[in-house]
């Protein structure tokens, strides 16, 4: 566990490294540490946010029916996930369940998110984390043994050693970087099949879709997914041989970005053999989702029901540049099974912005608020991470032993994932097992896996759409009436990790909306318990394996750290050095080189 | 140059109450060539004379579009 403990830079070894904006898809998140670079090691962290989106704000008095399609907009390159959020958070209030056709539709398309996002994150800007360019400059000593390290799996990907994979990661020439470009835009296409369009989905409604269901529609999207498949085998060879690499080539790596494994996962794919979005019955078909939602502490599943999940939801302050909403209204005092509603539960909270300036020396610094997790167990307030979003689901999903497809299935220690044959790769059964640690290694690692995963999935949808539409059903959607006063959730896995949705209708119209996305849980800054966020947690006391000192300094293995929790694309870091000199390293694959 | 005083807000809500919407219950029943069942006809392929669309010979099998 880091230390916590407040150090002066008076101290003389300590120096103020900063990165500010890491970006996501509107730059908006930085990271202050001090860093004492005589022990190698990063003494304090403050993740901070400098932006201010409002849609808590202004989403009140709109049509609960345009939800979806404006909170899509909250992100650029997981607005589908919002969308079905919003949509399955609308259906609960609406009372409406969509036909199976449809389910299976969104959940494709869902799948298909899944691929695109996690391969293009991965491989096309985390791994520039890992390239042979950043690492022959920021660890020469690793680079020189990378190049002579075989590959223990070389028949699988086709690399010799591992200096060869990590020449492929080079961004822009490297072979691996781009087709991963080329799948990554294949995921897109399989996505706009089934959800109309890419990020913002035309076709995904509450009560269904507005796809039409046909054979065509689903062989063309099988057709890329085995394409797809092709890639993802090779990749997960090669991810796990680069990652062992770093295992063995730097001893104690392992404590990069490690935390306490703090897990949330808020479930995704929803079984419409069971799912009928309604309240009273969430604890069901949560369970029955084809991802198990879960909070995973100290390793163990402390509990797999969306209704405890929900109910433990708060949202603190403490360095927040907010009002507290202490005196405002309670829009939901009891749930439909009647349990209480905190007030510091989404559902009544009041979003009351306090522009001011930043103090990072124990004032306010973020516009992110704190969202925790309280356990009922020990009266804590659980700073979860999504551990970028794989770890979780497939730690959750490991541990709950539920998801049980011909594909896809847990076991109680780990998930087995069976993938056919393709054209250019024989069938090949992976497993992913629970790992000894919560740390950046392993949130990488997961990612991949869960690429492998949701497409395991996608064929078990693909198989079961199939079986609808030769039935002769071709149902997407259902009708439904809006009521004047009503409640609802919606709980979903954006590609990054949780995400909810709570809404609150009155006379027709959207009294209270609130989104919590994954970044939200990791990005947050110390609340008003004391307890730092998730970034600051896992970067605080970790060391530092960078051979370069204070001048040549690029903080990789902070980089590392942070961006293993994929905090949406991170495509530009400005490093700021202190005493006016500033490195600018541009990771932007979409803008060129001088992004 | 001179516009007209604007008649809504920028604000106001997308849906007017008493409106027919589309996802109103009893709209699935109205379309054409959709049955209670959730298959479908050819004559789901247009509003516009549907049932023109049916096979020619009853024994053929009506099917849906696509």
């Amino acid at each position: 566990m880091a230390v916590r403990e407040r150090v002066t830079p008076e101290a003389g070894k300590l120096v103020d490294m900063s990165w500010d904006p890491i970006t996501r898809i509107v730059g908006n998140l930085g990271i202050y540490t001090k860093i004492d670079f005589d022990n190698r090691e990063v003494v304090t962290c403050k993740s901070t946010s400098s932006l201010f989106r409002g849609y808590s704000v202004f989403m009140k008095g709109k049509d609960p029916r345009d939800a979806h399609f404006i909170t899509s907009r909250i992100c650029g390159i997981c607005g589908d996930n919002h969308a079905v959020c919003s949509c399955y958070a609308q259906q609960m209030a609406y009372g409406v369940k969509p036909p199976p056709l449809g389910e299976w539709i969104v959940n494709l398309g869902e799948a298909a998110e899944y691929i695109f996002d996690h391969i293009i994150f991965q491989d096309n800007l985390v791994f520039v984390d890992f390239c042979e360019e950043m690492v022959r400059a920021t660890n020469p000593s690793v680079w020189a043994k990378a190049e002579k390290a075989d590959a223990p799996h070389a028949e699988l990907h086709g690399y010799r050693t591992i200096g060869d994979i990590m020449r492929s990661y080079n961004p822009f020439t490297g072979e691996t970087y781009k087709e991963a470009l080329h799948m990554s835009r294949i995921g897109r296409e399989m996505i706009c099949l089934m959800e109309g369009r890419h990020v913002h989905p035309s076709t995904v409604y509450p009560g269904g879709v507005g796809t039409v269901a046909t054979p065509t529609l689903f062989t063309d999207y099988l057709s890329r997914l085995l394409r797809c498949l092709d890639f993802i085998k090779k990749a997960v060879a090669m991810n796990d041989d680069v990652f062992d690499f770093f295992y063995e080539a730097m001893p104690g790596y392992e404590e990069v970005g490690r935390r306490r494994i703090l897990l949330g996962c808020w479930g995704a794919f929803n079984n419409p053999d069971h799912v009928d979005y309604d309240y009273l019955n969430m604890e069901h078909w949560g369970n029955e989702m084809f991802v198990t939602p879960g909070v995973v502490v100290d390793g163990e599943l402390v509990t797999q029901n969306l209704v405890d999940i929900n109910l433990g939801i708060r949202i603190l302050l403490g360095s927040s540049y907010y009002e507290d909403w202490a005196n405002e209204e309670t829009f939901v005092a009891q749930d439909p099974l009647g349990n209480p509603v905190d007030k510091r539960h989404p559902w009544n909270q009041t979003t009351l912005p306090k522009p001011q300036k930043r103090d990072l020396d124990g004032g306010n610094y973020s516009w992110v608020m704190s969202p925790r997790w309280y356990d009922q167990r020990t009266g804590d307030y659980l700073a979860l991470d999504t551990g970028g979003g794989a770890l979780a689901r497939l730690w959750a999903t490991a541990l709950a032993n539920k998801v049980d497809t011909p594909y896809v299935k847990a076991t109680g220690q780990s998930v087995q994932i069976s993938l056919p044959k393709t054209p250019n790769t024989p069938e090949q059964t992976l497993e992913w097992r629970i790992p000894q640690w919560s740390n950046a290694i392993e949130r990488d690692r997961a990612r991949i896996y869960f690429v492998a995963y949701s497409a395991a999935m996608a064929l078990y949808f693909l198989d079961r759409a199939f079986t609808e539409l030769r039935n002769g059903v071709t149902k997407v959607f259902e009708d439904f009436d809006v009521p004047d006063e009503a409640i609802g959730c919606g709980f979903h896995e954006a590609v990054r990790g949780v995400l909810s949705h709570h809404l609150v209708i009155r006379d027709g119209k959207i009294a209270n909306y609130h989104p919590y996305p994954p970044t939200p849980w990791n990005g947050s800054p110390t609340d008003s318990y004391g307890t730092p966020g998730p970034y600051e947690d896992a970067v605080m006391g970790q060391p530092i394996f960078e051979e370069a000192g204070p001048d040549e300094f690029r903080g990789i293995d902070i980089m590392r750290a942070v961006r293993s929790f994929d905090p949406c694309l991170p495509c530009g870091v400005h490093m700021y050095l202190g005493k006016g000199k500033t490195l600018k390293t541009v990771h932007s694959p979409m803008f060129g080189e001088h992004g | 140059m001179k516009v007209g005083k604007p008649d809504v807000k920028p604000d106001a809500p997308s849906h007017v109450k008493g409106i027919k919407a589309g996802n109103s219950k009893g709209n699935y029943e109205r379309q054409s060539g959709h049955n209670p069942d959730g298959t479908s006809t050819a004559a789901r392929s247009t509003g516009v004379n549907p049932k023109a669309h049916d096979p020619i010979d009853p024994s053929m099998p009506n099917l849906s579009p696509g």
